[in-house]
């Protein structure tokens, strides 16, 4: 464990509530080729708490997701700097493979299923790192148990489902994998508010069995309902961050839409 | 014409449909065996890989210096020819491929149709050396796997019979085919490699390194190709020049059957075999090669996307 390389490794300050923070971002900026997406990002993700992301389209909500998966390492085309710890080990330089491996994984936006693969096995490549392969039978019931519907279709190839169904098998997919971490890209986009719920629902199950969530949701008030701490972003920065229920929703709504009073209390 | 004249007509021609089907099926099954590497590295990871039809010749070649230090049936050759491919094929995508490949260019950022031609362009050039490779080391003679089967013939009746060497080869295409099927869709590499060809890019979430994925499909591609290449040298002559004809035989095997499907190149093979043997039937030797290339345009005119595809 390198103390002194990590700025706010082992013994640095406790994060929020005293404990030890999960992940620790610092200095986190992004590129796409010759464009900034990203400016110096800060701040640190509580051992099973659920972090929501909010900010409008383009502020660099997913991008901060796939930087935090490895999936913004791809050479020229697109980048990162700064540093991402996960408990002293560092992850900003790895694959996305191993990063996985470490326990953090993501529901991508728009759900990325594999579209002529069936339910079943669509949830078993979640399961293909070797520490997961064993597990894989119990696992796959754990997630019928959760979702009964895909118990039933597990024969059917995915691209046949509804977006609610498919949604379903992303986050089974995910849960494969056994992860410490879930970082969930806009689960609700396309979906009915009554699945929508439904979904909610589940990811309040997965962070109650002890997953450490990151969500990114539009509907703002939706998002200060399910989660333990906000970030906002705004044209790449955080800009306000803070416990939902300290802070009031005009206070959000002005950072998310980059008015003044917003830039000040951040 | 009286009627027993009619009758023995119609024997003969009868005869002749069932020769052609016989054979072309079993002919057929080889065929899909050429194909199936060309069909699976274009399916996982769109190479389009010109040299295919060089390494069946490699395959053959590597059974010729086996024989050379081991004087056993060919068969034999097939338990070092086919892992020994499956390395090279490995090695090759990690090494070669996999930095030249239409995903590294875009990781790169160059333009997607520079992206689908380096690759093409790399593998022509892999073709060309292989095939000098070839010639430098075992000149332009040419050779064949001799066996003693090699005139054995399966008697159905008086007067239909199928070479039982063909038979052979059709029965092991077939295991090789189903393998390959059960293999894809019942383990966690072979889930892998369908994954990483449905989507690359989403892939890695799942714990996938795809560099190491597309080195198993190139490596089981370049095994099958030898398997071929071993049977093919069991029943006709090879030089090292003779790579070319084979992979003109994969594409149409490919066409016809489509994309992206086992059953679609076993299938798409007997098409094109029994095209081609009804062909020579009727309208002399020289009809074959072009009764299938009309069958392949044909195909491609009225259903471009191949008859199995989804
Ligand atoms: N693949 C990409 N190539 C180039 N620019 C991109 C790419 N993806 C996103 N961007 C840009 O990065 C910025 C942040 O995008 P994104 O992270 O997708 O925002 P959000 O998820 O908050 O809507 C935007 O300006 C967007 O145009
Ligand atoms: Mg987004």
């Amino acid at each position: 464990m390198s103390i002194s390389v990590s700025k706010r490794g082992f013994f640095a300050e406790p994060g929020r509530g005293g404990k030890r923070p999960l992940l620790t971002i610092s200095e986190l900026s992004a590129y796409y080729g010759q464009l900034r997406a990203l400016y110096d990002i800060e701040f640190q993700v509580m051992p099973g708490e659920v972090l929501a992301v909010i900010g409008a389209n383009g502020a660099g909500k997913s991008t901060l997701l796939k930087s935090i998966v490895g999936m913004m390492n791809r050479g020229k085309t697109a980048h990162i700097t700064g540093t991402i710890d996960m408990r002293g080990r560092r992850l900003e330089r790895l694959n996305t493979e191993k990063i996985v491996d470490a326990g953090v994984t993501m529901v991508p936006e728009g759900r990325r299923l594999f579209p002529r693969l069936t339910v079943e096995e669509n949830l078993m490549t979640g399961a293909y790192l070797a520490r997961c392969r064993g597990k894989a039978p119990e696992k796959l019931e754990e997630i019928y148990d959760m979702f009964p519907r895909l118990g039933e279709r597990r024969a059917q190839i995915v691209n046949q489902m509804s977006g609610g169904e498919q949604q379903m098998v992303a986050i089974g997919r995910a849960l494969m994998s056994d992860p410490q971490v879930v970082l969930f890209d806009e689960l609700s986009l396309g979906l009915a508010p009554s699945i929508v719920d439904d979904i909610y629902v589940k990811v309040g199950q997965i962070n109650q069995a002890g997953v450490t969530c990151i969500v990114i949701e539009q509907d703002m008030k939706r998002a200060l309902a399910v989660s333990n701490h906000v970030l906002v972003l705004l044209e790449g920065a955080v800009v306000l961050e803070g416990d939902p229920r300290e802070l009031d929703v005009d206070q959000v709504t002005s950072a998310y839409f980059g008015s003044d009073i917003g830039r000040a209390s951040a | 014409m009286t009627p027993e004249e009619f009758n023995i007509e119609l024997y003969w021609s009868l005869i002749d449909i069932v020769n052609g089907l016989l054979t072309g099926s079993v002919i057929g099954g080889y065929y899909a065996m050429i194909s199936i590497g060309l069909a699976m590295t274009f399916g996982v990871m769109r190479l389009v890989n010109l040299a295919h039809g060089d390494f069946i010749i490699v395959g053959a070649y590597l059974a010729v210096v086996m024989l050379n230090f081991l004087p056993v049936s060919p068969f034999f050759t097939l338990i070092i020819v086919v892992p020994l491919m499956f390395c090279l094929g490995y090695v090759l995508q990690r090494v070669l491929i996999n930095h030249v490949s239409v995903q590294a260019m875009e990781r790169k950022g160059l333009s997607t149709n520079y992206g689908l031609m380096a690759p093409i362009l790399v593998t022509f050039g892999l073709g060309i050396f292989i095939s000098h490779l070839l010639l430098g080391i075992f000149e332009s003679d040419a050779r064949q796997l001799k066996n003693s089967l090699a005139f054995s013939a399966i008697r159905i009746s008086e007067d239909l019979n199928i070479s039982l060497l063909r038979f052979i080869f059709f029965v092991i295409g077939v295991i090789i085919l189903i393998a390959l099927h059960l293999y894809l869709n019942r383990t966690h590499a072979g889930r892998a490699i369908r994954a990483a060809s449905d989507d690359a890019e989403i892939s890695p979430l799942m714990g996938i390194n795809t560099a190491h994925v597309y080195g198993l499909a190139l490596g089981i591609s370049m095994a099958i190709a030898g398997a071929a290449g071993v049977m093919i040298g069991m029943i006709r002559t090879f030089q090292p020049f003779d790579g070319p004809q084979f992979l003109l035989i994969a594409f149409g095997a490919v066409i016809i059957g489509g994309l992206g499907s086992i059953v679609g190149s076993l299938v798409g093979g007997i098409l094109l075999g029994i095209t081609q043997v009804l062909a020579g039937t009727y309208f002399g030797p020289s009809a074959q090669l072009v009764g299938g290339y009309m069958l392949i345009l044909f195909v491609l005119a009225f259903k471009p996307q191949g008859l199995f595809s989804r």
